[in-house]
């Protein structure tokens, strides 16, 4: 990662933005993921507990 | 400039178009751009527009309180009770990352911090775009308030032509149906704790940005601070919001405003809500061709992936219900669209993580 990110720091400002694009979307998508398996478990959790 | 505050005015009275942020923007912009400018400076002493911009702008203060506000505004419920629909989130802050790519490209040239400011109007969240503007480029801080506060207004006019496009009559009548599940009163309490902390590791920078909507939201649902609660999204939320557009309107200086720049930001914030409501869509339809017959999603729920809230749930539903009488998606609409609202914070906080990283 630290590669890629060094790699980018050289790079034109759109391969730059390319870089940010696809690594903050993949970003967001992991993030929402795990709120997703929080809230997926809980109520699972909570209708085994009901 | 008078014309321009003018026909702002115009909008938020006659058309009602985000009339809380518009109207003010609008005055500041007369007032800002009246001889002398006295209200920002004169004589070497600061005007009241400028204390108020060092006080509120400058220091990110006014969006971090209005994320308060917003935060004890916004009920997880219809999420937790169907969870999937948080993706749908995630996949309309496409419009975020595709216009800043466009914005870097001839003939627009914009720099990175520029084009990730222009592309943060795709998260369709005014405090989100104000707090990305004033980080990573303050002069387009005007232009950008305008443009995300004006396509917010402008969802029913913008995302029914892109569905349409991207959707057949059979699939925009797809029936979803909605199980009321009970959601335990813990996790109501411990979401927004777990969704600041992961933000935190995942993105530290967006914690200010997290950690106040999550605080209001927190204040809201732990049942015991009802009137705080209430101060929060009324007194809080109107109180800043009425000093937060005057203050932006202050920025729009002619030297500053009345250029070419202007018009790209502003087309390119069309752009962003576009693409915002394809990528919710078009992801919609690449989960149905993975979902058995019977379950699949109506795609223009992705649409709501965008943070307008509720808005852009409202339109979708209307939709539904005009293509088929009777078509109730409205609670997973609200679902996808409540997702928005964390997939924005989430995407500008990437933003604001990895712009740095490679410019400074």
């Amino acid at each position: 990662m630290d590669a890629f990110i060094e790699g980018l720091k050289h790079s034109s400002t759109t391969v730059q933005a390319l870089g940010v694009s696809a690594i903050g979307l993949a970003g967001v998508f992991i993030t929402l993921a795990s709120f997703f398996v929080i809230i997926w478990a809980a109520v699972k959790a909570g209708g085994k507990a009901a | 400039m008078y014309l321009v505050g003018a026909a702002l005015i115009v909008l938020a009275v006659t058309k009602e178009y985000e009339p809380m942020l518009l109207l003010p923007i609008g005055f500041g912009a007369i007032l800002v751009n009246l001889p002398l400018s006295v209200v920002w400076e004169h004589e070497g002493a600061a005007g009241f527009l400028k204390v108020l911009y060092d006080g509120g702008i400058s220091n990110e203060l006014f969006p971090i309180l209005i994320f308060i506000a917003v935060g004890a505004m916004i009920d997880f419920g219809p999420l937790f009770k169907n969870p999937f629909m948080i993706f749908f989130g995630a996949a309309a802050q496409l419009g975020i990352f595709a216009t800043m790519l466009i914005a870097t490209l001839p003939p627009f040239n914009f720099s990175l911090k520029e084009a990730a400011s222009i592309g943060i109007i795709g998260a369709a969240d005014g405090p989100t775009a104000i707090y990305v503007a004033s980080k990573f480029a303050r002069d387009m801080l005007g232009p950008i308030s305008v443009a995300a506060y004006s396509y917010m207004a402008l969802v029913p006019l913008i995302q029914p032509p892109v569905i349409r496009l991207l959707t057949t009559h059979k699939e925009r009548c797809i029936h979803m149906e909605y199980h009321e599940t009970g959601v335990p009163k813990w996790l109501k309490i411990a979401f927004p704790i777990a969704v600041t902390m992961i933000a935190g590791f995942v993105a530290p920078i967006s914690v200010p940005l997290v950690g106040s909507l999550m605080f209001g939201n927190l204040v809201r649902e732990s049942g015991v601070l009802e009137r705080l609660s209430q101060t929060a999204q009324n007194e809080l939320a109107y109180l800043v919001t009425l000093l937060l557009g005057i203050t932006i309107g202050s920025s729009m200086r002619a030297d500053r405003f009345l250029n070419v720049q202007t018009l790209m930001i502003l087309g390119m914030g069309l752009v962003a809500f576009v693409f915002d409501t394809a990528g919710g869509v078009l992801f919609a339809k690449l989960v149905n061709l993975f979902l058995p017959k019977d379950r699949k999603v109506n795609p223009m729920i992705g649409a709501c992936g965008i943070s307008a809230f509720p808005m852009s749930a409202r339109v979708v539903q209307k939709m539904a219900a005009s293509e088929e009488r009777g078509n109730i998606i409205l609670m997973h609409a609200i679902g996808s669209n409540v997702s928005g609202q964390l997939g924005s914070i989430v995407a500008g906080g990437m933003v604001l993580a990895l712009v740095p990283l490679l410019v400074g």
